[in-house]
């Protein structure tokens, strides 16, 4: 279990807080989206989850983030690395740089845990095959499309057989294909019972993977509960984050004053499009 | 260096540099890209040492107040040969070089996993500022930057090229920093390398060659032999 | 007289010899709102780069007004065409948003009262006014976004090209880059072509949508007919989707629907 505890966090040299008083628990096997207008703190608190900040970005953080019920503010970036997986938006910069190949670069990550030789092959299997991309082995990570890139990027993550994966818009850069490619994935995995906190502006992709959804608006939790309760709720456009469409259209349908067996007609026709 | 002349150095070039590149496929690669960074200095080499060799005595041409010798030309002529030498010879490692093995290689004889990541890094950067630099300036020549005018104005629009080609190159390093500690490299002690880079028996040969050729070639130069070889 | 051509361009790069652009038509009407969609790789970046003459066709024209481009400096046809690149970061050089803004127009020559009334539309039309003298870095990253098309906007070219606009931005973004598509640029007559892989926007903000597939154009026409039933299987065949919307029309029988609006009173009419 991941959980930020009380968290105020702020960059060096801010003027103020980016996060403030931000509770949030990560269960086991859970999948959290993260929702929030541009600059209200999604990229903040995944970097915080992950415990980048403030190890890494440096700034001041109070509260606490707490894995398994353990305080991580003693632990070093690295020891934490192995336990909490971060992805990012843009899938280039993610890349190692000293991988000849897909395979080479999802091993980086237990390389640089110094752990036993045949481990790594066993996680390095393990982790293309978790994400389908065992055909991709051989290829050299920098000529793939951005959409396995970011594929190879969460292998290279899950090879360190992490208990959580934070990951920040990783469809915000790939195309339609692209982005497919990521979602099918996560979809996956969290069938597989990955533990994921994901930040997206795509609501369409959290309703579908999303058992649960936080929406976070100027560095404070604004809303806070089941996925599809959360992605329908009015105060969604106010925050500044675009509903799912089956939301929108049923809206627009439900106000413009339908006779109600063609809302009915709507209504069944959004089910039918939501399960196929 | 230990070689005089022109002669020495043009084969030592063929041998070690440009035989080898042609049998790795590199051969075009490295003339143009040895022959590009090095442009600069010949250019210059060759203007101060024609025109202006202290002993320069056999004139070739005139013009104006400046007499192009012919020994400032050998004397240039030597120069370059060396500088070609060494440009080849490193643009020849860095083509041939995955940069994959390059850093294992380090680290296995020992070098610390971090400064063997920025002996990497610093090679790959220029291409990738390079390409950085094409697209920055496609973005503002869309905007109206001239870069096929006069000399002073593409001067003038150099500003807006260099801005963001270092802002986006720090930001990428910060990015990529994230990146490396969130998979655990800033680990202290040693990384488990998966595999060995390939090495051969004529690769460890023609090593230890060089390695003790070095000396012998300079004991041989100050002893005053290998004239021949000028 | 169509704004601009494209004459049976392809484009080879030298570079590894890929194929982008294998055979293109295309005739765009002053004044039209046209949306370029496809895949990464679909050939839709180069194509518009032909637009302003950055990149040249390997072989065929495109033709400005009539005019092949071909002979004329890129620096000469951004007075035509303001091109707006996907990332705002390779742009971006100045202390401050005005400084920024006004780096296009000044080049095209404008100064003094109409420099600044170009500037201030621009920054108006964008939402960032208020943000003139701010430094570009300490803007957010979707503002950024914003910022670059106020710089190419503020050149009152006659055509706008934007290449992936919305990409990245959240609900307030999207909603700038679609008034601006319609109240700014369209309002005024300017030709507006945006790059986009976002269906909904599409849908909703141009009459004229082009895929793209591998160098090649495979649908052309109105949202309604390229998101038609009938065209799903092509638009498939290179992984998008119509919008919701033209789906749940389509299960209704209702013909094509691309927009939500479109749907509801499509539905409205049915009952």
């Amino acid at each position: 279990m991941l959980a930020l505890e009380s968290v105020t966090y702020r960059y060096a040299g801010a003027t103020g807080p980016s996060l403030r008083d931000v509770n949030l628990t990560l269960a086991d096997g859970e999948v959290l989206g993260i929702v929030g207008a541009a600059e209200a703190g999604k990229t903040t608190l995944c970097l915080v989850a992950s415990g980048l900040a403030p190890r890494t970005v440096g700034g001041m953080m109070r509260g606490r983030l707490l894995l398994d019920g353990i305080e991580t503010t003693p632990l070093a970036m690295h020891e934490l690395a192995a336990r909490i997986g971060i992805a990012f938006a843009n899938p280039a910069t993610q890349l190692s740089g000293v991988a000849g190949s897909v395979y080479e670069e999802v091993a980086f990550g237990p390389m640089n845990l110094g752990l036993p030789r045949l481990e790594i092959i066993d996680r390095t299997g393990a982790a293309l095959d978790a994400l389908r991309i065992g055909d991709l082995s051989e290829r050299d990570p920098a000529r793939l499309s951005g959409g396995q890139q970011q594929l190879v990027a969460l292998a290279g993550l899950l090879a360190m057989r992490p208990g959580h994966l934070v990951l920040d818009e990783p469809t915000a850069q790939l195309d339609p294909a692209g982005t497919r490619l990521v979602a099918d994935a996560l979809g996956r995995l969290a069938a597989d019972g990955v533990s994921i906190l994901l930040a997206e502006q795509k609501t369409d992709l959290l309703a579908a993977i999303c058992g649960r959804v936080v929406a976070i608006e100027s560095g404070r939790l604004a809303l806070d509960g089941e996925a599809s309760a959360v992605l329908a709720d009015p105060r969604l456009a106010e925050i500044g984050v675009a509903a799912p469409a089956a939301v929108r259209v049923r809206r627009l349908g439900e106000g413009a004053a339908l006779p109600p067996a063609a809302l009915e007609r709507l209504r069944h026709a959004l089910r039918a499009e939501a399960s196929a | 260096m230990v070689l005089g002349g022109v002669v020495g150095p043009a084969v030592l070039v063929a041998v070690a540099v440009l035989a080898p590149a042609a049998s790795a496929g590199v051969l075009r690669m490295l003339l143009r890209t040895s022959l590009l960074l090095t442009l600069p200095i010949a250019v210059s080499v060759l203007v101060i040492n024609v025109f202006f060799f202290p002993d320069g005595r056999t004139v070739l041409l005139r013009i104006g107040p400046f007499a192009a010798t012919a020994e400032g030309l050998a004397f240039a002529g030597e120069v370059l040969a060396r500088i070609l030498a060494i440009s080849g010879a490193v643009t020849l490692f860095y083509l041939t070089t995955r940069p994959a093995d390059l850093v294992i290689d380090l680290e296995r004889r020992g070098v610390p996993a971090r400064v063997a990541f920025v002996a990497n890094a610093s090679v790959q950067t220029v291409p990738a500022l390079v390409d950085r630099a094409a697209s920055i300036t496609a973005a503002q020549r869309a905007r109206g930057l001239d870069t096929e005018g006069s000399v002073w104005r593409r001067m003038r629009g150099v500003i807006p090229l260099v801005g963001p080609v270092l802002l986006g190159a720090i930001a990428e390093v910060e990015e990529r920093t994230m990146a490396l500690e969130a998979r655990g490299f800033s680990r202290p002690g040693r990384r488990t390398l998966l595999w060995q880079p390939p090495d051969s028996r004529p690769q460890r040969l023609a090593r230890w060659l060089l390695v003790t050729a070095v000396p012998l070639l300079i004991v041989a130069r100050a002893v005053g032999g290998l004239a021949w070889l000028a | 007289m169509p704004a601009l051509t494209l004459d049976s361009v392809v484009h080879v790069y030298a570079r590894g010899g890929v194929r982008a652009l294998d055979g293109v038509d295309l005739r765009i009407g002053a004044g039209e709102r046209l949306a370029l969609v496809g895949q990464n790789g679909s050939g839709k970046t180069t194509l518009v780069r032909h637009l302003n003459g950055l990149l040249r066709p390997t072989s065929g024209r495109v033709l400005l007004d009539g005019t092949d481009v071909a002979s004329h400096p890129v620096a000469e046809l951004a007075r035509s065409i303001g091109l707006a690149f996907q990332d705002p970061d390779q742009q971006i050089f100045a202390g401050s948003v005005r400084a920024e803004v006004e780096f296009g127009p000044r080049n095209l020559g404008m100064r003094g009262m109409q420099l600044r009334a170009a500037v201030d539309e621009a920054l108006e039309a964008v939402g960032l006014s208020g943000e003139a003298r701010t430094n570009p870095y300490d803007l957010g990253a979707s503002q950024r976004k914003l910022l670059a098309l106020a710089s190419v906007l503020a050149m009152r070219t006659p055509v706008l090209v934007l290449d992936e606009p919305t990409t990245g931005q959240d609900l307030r973004g999207v909603a700038i880059v679609r008034s601006v598509v319609v109240d700014a640029a369209h309002a005024a007559g300017r030709t507006v072509i945006a790059v986009s892989h976002d269906m909904d926007f599409v849908a909703s903000t141009f009459d004229r949508v082009v895929v793209m597939r591998a160098g090649r154009v495979i649908l052309d026409g109105p949202p309604a007919s390229v998101f038609d039933e009938r065209s799903w299987e092509s638009l498939r065949s290179t992984y998008l989707e119509p919008p919701l919307a033209a789906r749940l029309g389509a299960r209704l029988g209702l013909g094509s629907t691309p927009t939500d609006d479109g749907l509801i009173r499509a539905l409205k009419a049915s009952a």
